[in-house]
């Protein structure tokens, strides 16, 4: 205590000497430790004085002291702040000051995209993977990396649509927040995070095109803490990624590219070979008559002997092989940078071409891109353009349809050509034409897709003083794209069609204008050593513009000449399509964060949000989070220990909330009666109900959580409990048609849920002085969610899934969104052949009733995620990570649609090998499958519902870095190789076919990147 | 203190700027403010929901010709799956079928969507600031109030209990504004008490309705300005609305009211539903106007009401199915049987309407006169003053006998001769001679609770029965409550 009272009169001595004090004037130079350059605009001052000046273009400075001891200060943003006794003896020490860029600001920095804050006193969850990281586990893009990296962030796996490169996946942070079927009604997925690009919001697209050379770090920001900034829009979850800044120095060329091929993966296809297939048809009796008619048996009978004969003479066609190729892809990136202190600039030029493992599927990007930066005394101005062209194409004969061919049909007729038809039924018989997939794909049809975009985000930094900082920035995008499909007039969809009405070829043109703006106030500053406080405050505001409009002309008499001006007309009865929608947000938030002697955290957010989407009555909601932490390594009962570097234990609790909707869901709209008029003239009606009353959707977040690091940095663990609880859900329900409308936007019920998410890391071997590292990682997340207080809100929907042919989820209290719905089965009965149905209350019946469903299993995984370990051996680097899964089920449609309920239609297509083993007969009666028929409907039971659990391979690599005495030799600065192989092998529980529409593809990427 | 002011202040004026920068209008739709702004929006509202009227669900089809009708017994149905599809189900009263199920679940959600659209204008007229012209206000409101009771009334009379029977079993909800809260289903009576409303309040509004001075007024102007108030009977005009009065009246028990209603139509008509002239019809044998044009009180306009005579009646459509009458029940009841049934071939109701061909005599009344663009031509008779002369005879009296002197008046501008004697029998018959394939004989033997006259045997009429009367709710009704 009286060391403190002798302090502060040490400091208030000096002052009230001030008057007649002397001076002396310090004279110097500042540069950066890393290039020798110098650094202009440095603050440099005596703390306890008002005398402060800065560095000029020289990095020069001069300034006049008091001639006594005083501790001098050069601060510059961005870098670590040097302060130098001043001993009235050592002026000579301040000729030339070295400062360095900002430790924390490469490493442990959580950016949030509006603020930035220390990693250690942040007490958001959040999880932050620099390009290296990315780079080493994938080479596709940003979110392919980001998935094998955090369990949280998932990529939902499209057995639809498999590896196509042209589609866009589903994404999802710890889970759904909304209703199942709003995608479809709306078009954008109501689960999708927020995707922020150099603080700027993005779109999933862009990101999907970024060429990830250009990243530099990827945040993800999960809870509330992290998230509630931005809001109503971040009740998914936040992406925030920033690309790099270009360096300052002499000018530098840099040379980034990948080389990639790729494989169709088939395994997972166990279709019949030719011998199987006639075989299944003659035991279902296809080849059989049932009128008893004598010559259409005799006709039957030649059939079989025909297609007998052909595979006698060696016919087993593997179609599968037809459609596929190996893929490859090349990507570059040129990337110059340079520039002094006061500008900066860099220019980037991309180009990817991505190959898929169909034939005619193709991605091609060419990005461009300038970065300046530009400082100025207190000022700093950046602005990044980026200019985008696309150029894709989509097979037209989807992969399902070489799988349904029969494999003892030929591909090629006696000279080679092509037929239209595999079989086509003489005339006046009733069989269906069997369709070549061959046909349609040789002939010119087309699906081809371009775009041209740009994005200029500009900002505009004012450094008051050391502690505020004002923020101003304006974004800027505009993306125009086009799609065109063609089908030739040969095509057998226009068999039936009149000789002036074949053909098809559509246009749609998509243009968006987008902007967005900021401002911001920041404040920082440590107070009394002991109390840090942070703090932001800004406005911000965003539109979106999109316009759509298309038409299709007809009529086309030629396969070779397919220019829109060949076409006859428009299709009978067509319009033109069109459709417009405008949205408009606008928003003030306030963040806070205070910390006590680097051991009490407390962070808070507040955001006032309006969206035009929403309706009059609800315009504007609050969101708020408030989280706390404790950092225990900091306290003194565990300073003597050096085994924790890191213990935190943190929780946040928020509501942020979702407005991934459509533009006029509030709204009330009327359309013309179009299909009459009267002598009064024209009439109206209304054409959609809106609901001036709709409540955003809303999503209470809570997040309990620790950060351990310890064993002398060697081990990393990070786990997280939350709990999500979304009241109101927003769905579109069914109505009673008394009110006039059958369905209508509106709030019901919520939907809670809870899980838990750990990341753990391990080096055994851990010697990062000789560049030695060899660490093991292992992460899990699991989750449940169940609906409450839906009542009968969704009977419609459970209606039409009971009576759909495989729809298994159902929305009842209590239930989860992922549950499968069936009647449990106990199998086939031996001495029948029929399925035995368990009921509701336990009872064995054969009759089958859609009342006695119950919950059979659950598509959501007990617990899901991936280990993998890496090792460092001075530039070496090798790696291998795998996803895994276990504890979920899945409803096999595989076995439900291509084993059992083939019908009289289906029967003419290939099918699983198990549609003729394993079936029930006189023979077999101890079989898993009823026996072979073509009239028997199989009805959706827990017999098809199977565990599934699974390994995958997902990302092996290989990397090299040169060692610079190398890269001189090789007359380069710096060079690295990596390899990486993705999606290697898979293992499962269940099989199941995956990949209907665009088979998956196994892939292996060369890196290459050169600095000149 | 004055800082702290100017922020609140400046605040206020930034979230006011900002809640206008976020009204967004669709461009590509119209949206409600935007079509609501003036007189013209609510004219073209209300004249839409006329247009839909029209619509095959509605009076259209289903509750004219086809659906309700063949209900009513109105034609002979055959067996033949492949000529008669789903209609043989609909004759025999299984309203069960997954095809009956929807399509009444289609009348039914499209009945209810125009009366949404009538509670949408009504609502919007409460708030509007828009002044309108002379009268254009009470009109307005006046014929949406008459919309919506018209459609409940159709929908009660459809889907309700046989009202003199079961008044207080839950038949239909009524809707009196827009709510996305679904209401409760209402009993009949309540039902009956809120039509009865509306229709009042409406008949008070209308008070000023040019028919009542000028008549119908056909003679638009045609240089472009507004029909608004011109072809009263192609709206639901004053005396569209006190016939529907006389309607309800009578189906819901009130017969002094019926009477009141309908005689006071029977008096206006004199002058402004005059009784056809007889030679548009005996002396224009190639041409009569079948549908009697000049007695329709409300018709609605369809441009292509040919439909309904090519779709459903015309002979050339064999050997698809064709709507007809069974030839006994012609030939002895509805047309022949003398003093006994009123039955008589001279009847001009016979005489216009029926045509031969072959054996059998096919149904005219739809079809086109010559004239094109004749406003006739699209005419589909919604009530007729026919009707109001029967309502009259059945309302006057409990004894039905009381009413004979109206049914001779009405029979003696068809042509034929005085009845010596009135019963319930020979009523029923008028009202198939009058009202034959305008989709009101179900709601009279379900008002009657009678047998059901598909034939002239007796015991090939399907006996009156709740289970044949009633028409179950749409599934989504009961399911989404």
């Amino acid at each position: 205590m009286t060391k403190r009272l002798l302090n502060i009169l040490f400091l208030l001595l000096p002052l009230t000497l001030h008057a007649q004090e002397a001076t002396v004037v310090l004279k110097g130079k500042v540069v950066d430790s890393a290039d020798g350059y110098p650094l202009i605009g440095v603050a440099v001052y005596v703390d306890d004085s008002k005398t402060g000046t800065m560095t000029d273009v020289d990095g020069a400075y001069e300034l006049k002291i008091p001639q006594r001891r005083c501790e001098v200060t050069f601060s510059y943003m961005g870098y670590d702040e040097e302060i130098r006794l001043y001993t009235t003896k050592n002026a000579s020490a301040f000729s030339r000051i070295v400062m360095s860029m900002n430790a924390e600001q490469l490493a442990d920095v959580v950016v949030t995209g509006v603020y930035e804050r220390k990693k250690e006193s942040f007490t958001g969850a959040s999880a932050t993977f620099k390009t290296d990281e990315l780079k080493a586990v994938g080479s596709t893009n940003v979110l392919q990396s980001l998935k094998t990296l955090d369990p949280s962030f998932k990529m939902m796996e499209s057995t639809q649509f498999g590896s196509n490169p042209n589609m866009m996946p589903d994404i999802e942070i710890r889970g759904k927040t909304s209703v199942a079927g709003l995608k479809e009604e709306y078009g954008t997925d109501p689960n999708q995070p927020l995707f922020i690009l150099d603080g700027f919001e993005t779109t999933l697209e862009t990101i999907m095109n970024l060429n990830m050379n250009r990243v530099a770090s990827v945040t993800i920001l999960k809870d509330a803490a992290s998230t509630a900034i931005y809001g109503s829009k971040a009740s998914n979850g936040v992406v925030v990624i920033e690309t790099k800044a270009p360096a300052r120095g002499r000018l530098q060329l840099s040379y980034k590219g990948d080389f990639g091929l790729s494989l169709a993966d088939l395994s997972d296809y166990n279709l019949m070979n030719a011998r199987e297939k006639l075989e299944f048809e003659s035991l279902a009796g296809v080849y059989k008559d049932h009128t008893g008619n004598a010559f259409a048996q005799i006709r039957l009978d030649n059939l079989y002997n025909e297609r007998l004969k052909e595979i006698e003479r060696g016919v087993d066609t593997y179609w599968l092989s037809e459609p596929v190729r190996t893929g490859f892809t090349h990507k570059h990136n040129i990337y110059a940078e340079g520039g002094e202190d006061k500008i900066r600039y860099g220019i980037g030029l991309s180009y990817g071409d991505v190959a898929g493992v169909m034939k005619d599927s193709d991605r091609q990007t060419l990005e461009g891109n300038v970065d300046l930066i530009y400082r100025s005394g207190k000022f700093q101005f950046s602005n990044k353009l980026s200019i985008n062209w696309l150029d894709v194409s989509n097979p037209v004969v989807s992969f399902a349809e070489y799988a349904y061919a029969n494999p003892y049909y030929r591909k090629y007729n006696a000279d080679g050509g092509i037929d239209r038809y595999l079989y086509y039924p003489e005339e006046g018989i009733d069989d269906y034409p069997v369709a070549n997939p061959l046909w349609n794909a040789h002939l010119n049809n087309w699906d081809k897709a371009s775009g041209f975009g740009f994005t200029n985000n500009f900002i505009l930094e004012w450094f008051l003083s050391k502690e505020f900082r004002l923020r101003a920035k304006f974004g800027l995008t505009k993306q125009d794209d086009s799609e065109q499909t063609r089908l030739s007039p040969l095509h057998t969809q226009f068999d039936d069609v009149g000789e002036t009405e074949k053909g098809l070829y559509s246009h749609t043109q998509i243009d968006e204008l987008s902007y967005e703006g900021d401002v911001a106030a920041t404040f920082g500053k440590l107070i009394a050593e002991k109390h840090m406080v942070n703090a932001v405050g800004g406005f911000n505001f965003s539109s979106l513009k999109r316009q759509v409009y298309g038409y299709s002309a007809n009529g086309f008499t030629d396969d070779r000449f397919d220019a829109p001006s060949f076409a006859n007309g428009y299709p009978s009865g067509g319009s033109p399509d069109y459709s417009q929608s405008l949205k408009r947000a606008a928003s003030f938030y306030v963040n806070g964060g205070y910390v006590y002697d680097d051991r009490y955290l407390m962070d808070f957010n507040y955001r006032l949000d309006g969206a035009s989407m929403f309706g009059t009555g609800n315009r504007f909601r609050n969101t708020w989070s408030v989280g706390t932490g404790w950092n225990v390594h900091k306290e003194p009962f565990m300073q003597n220990s050096d085994f924790f570097s890191l213990l935190k234990i943190r929780g946040s609790v928020g509501n942020p909330g979702n407005q991934n909707f459509s533009a006029y869901q509030a709204f009330s709209t009327y359309k013309f009666n179009g299909w009459m008029t009267n002598v009064f003239g024209t009439g109206v009606i209304l054409n959609a109900l809106g609901n001036t009353q709709l409540a955003w959707q809303e999503t209470v977040n809570y997040d309990l959580g620790t950060d351990l690091t310890f064993w002398g940095e060697r081990v990393n663990v990070t786990l997280d409990y939350f709990w999500k609880h979304t009241d109101p859900l927003l769905a579109v329900i069914t109505t009673p048609g008394s009110m006039g409308v059958t369905s209508v936007a509106m709030n019901a019920g919520s939907q809670k849920t809870q899980g838990w998410e750990t990341t753990f890391r391990i080096s055994p071997i851990y010697r990062p002085a000789e560049g030695i590292n060899w660490n093991i990682s292992f992460n899990a997340t699991s989750l449940r969610s169940v609906y409450a207080n839906i009542g009968d809100s969704f009977s419609a929907l459970n209606e039409s899934g009971k009576t759909s042919l495989a729809g298994t989820t159902r929305y009842y209290d209590g239930g989860s969104p992922t549950a499968i719905w069936a009647v449990r089965s106990a199998g086939i009965d031996p001495a029948t052949g029929k399925e035995l149905f368990i009921k509701k209350d336990g009872t064995y019946s054969f009759t089958y009733d859609v009342n006695d469903e119950v919950v059979v299993g659950d598509t959501q995984p007990k617990i899901e995620g991936l280990f993998g370990t890496m090792l460092y051996y001075k530039g070496l680097s090798v790696g291998c990570f795998f996803r895994y899964r276990w504890g979920g089920q899945v409803f096999n449609s595989s076995l439900f649609q291509k084993v059992e309920n083939i019908g009289t239609q289906e029967i003419y297509n290939n099918q699983d090998k198990r549609a003729l083993y394993d079936r029930w007969s006189e023979n077999n009666r101890e079989a898993y499958f009823k026996g072979i028929s073509m009239v028997q409907k199989t009805e959706k039971s827990s017999r098809f519902v199977m565990d599934d659990n699974s390994v995958v391979g997902e990302s092996f690599n290989l990397g090299y870095e040169f060692p610079d005495k190398v890269a001189r030799r090789m007359g380069v600065g710096a060079m690295n190789l990596q390899l990486t192989m993705t999606d290697v092998f898979r293992a499962s529980t269940v099989r199941v076919e995956r990949g209907i529409d665009y088979p998956f593809a196994r892939s292996m990427t060369m890196s290459m990147g050169i600095t000149f | 203190m004055r800082r702290i002011f100017a922020y609140i202040a400046a605040s206020v004026l930034l979230l006011t700027s900002c809640d206008a920068w976020l009204d967004v209008k669709p461009y590509d739709k119209m949206s409600q403010d935007e079509l609501l702004s003036d007189e013209e929006g609510f004219i073209k509202l209300l004249n839409g929901i006329y247009i839909e009227l029209n619509s095959d669900m509605l009076y259209g089809g289903a509750l004219s010709v086809e659906m309700v009708e063949i209900m009513g017994g109105a034609y002979v149905i055959g067996t033949d799956n492949t000529v008669w599809g789903n209609y043989s189900d609909l004759a025999s009263y299984q309203y069960g079928t997954e095809y009956w199920r929807s399509r009444f679940s289609e009348t039914w959600n499209k009945a209810y969507s125009l009366i949404l659209n009538c509670n949408l204008l009504l609502e919007n007229l409460e708030n509007t600031r828009v002044s309108f012209t002379g009268d254009n206000y009470k009109i307005i409101k006046g014929e949406a109030l008459a919309l919506r009771a018209m459609l409940h009334f159709d929908m009660l009379r459809l889907f309700g209990p046989v009202f003199l029977r079961n008044a207080d079993l839950p038949a239909i909800p009524y809707y009196k504004e827009y709510t996305i809260v679904p209401n409760a289903q209402m009993t009949a009576r309540e039902a009956a008490q809120e039509i009865t409303k509306d229709l009042l309040e409406s008949r008070i509004l209308l008070a000023n309705d040019p028919v009542r001075t000028e008549g119908t007024r056909l003679d638009a102007p045609s240089d472009g300005s507004s029909t608004f108030m011109y072809y009263r009977n192609l709206r639901l005009n004053y005396y569209a609305v006190t016939a529907l009065l006389a309607r309800s009246s009578l189906y819901f028990g009130d017969n002094k009211e019926a009477y009141a209603y309908s005689t006071e139509v029977i008096k206006a008509a004199e002058t402004i539903f005059p009784f056809v002239d007889r030679s548009l019809v005996t002396g224009s044998p190639e041409d009569p106007d079948r549908i009697f044009s000049s007695e329709v009180i409300f018709a609605l306009s369809h441009t292509q009401r040919n439909r309904l005579f090519k779709n459903y009646f015309d002979p050339s459509r064999i050997p698809n199915y064709v709507f007809r009458m069974d030839n006994d029940l012609m030939s002895s009841k509805v047309f022949g049987g003398g003093s006994l049934t009123g039955g008589n071939q001279d009847d001009y109701r016979y005489r216009v309407n029926w045509v031969a061909t072959g054996a059998n005599r096919y149904f005219y009344k739809y079809s086109d006169m010559v004239e094109t663009g004749n406003i006739r031509n699209t005419m589909i008779p919604m009530l007729r003053l026919g009707e109001m002369y029967l309502i009259a005879a059945e309302s006057r009296s409990e004894d039905i006998g009381a009413g004979l002197a109206y049914v001779n008046r009405l029979r003696e501008k068809r042509g034929v001769g005085n009845l010596q004697q009135l019963d319930r029998q020979i009523l029923q018959y008028e009202y198939i001679r009058e009202l034959y394939g305008e989709g009101q004989l179900f709601y009279m033997y379900k008002r009657m609770f009678t047998p059901v006259l598909f034939s002239a045997v007796d015991s090939r009429n399907p006996q009156p029965s709740d289970a044949i009367f009633t028409v179950p709710l749409p599934d989504t009704e009961t399911e989404n409550r």
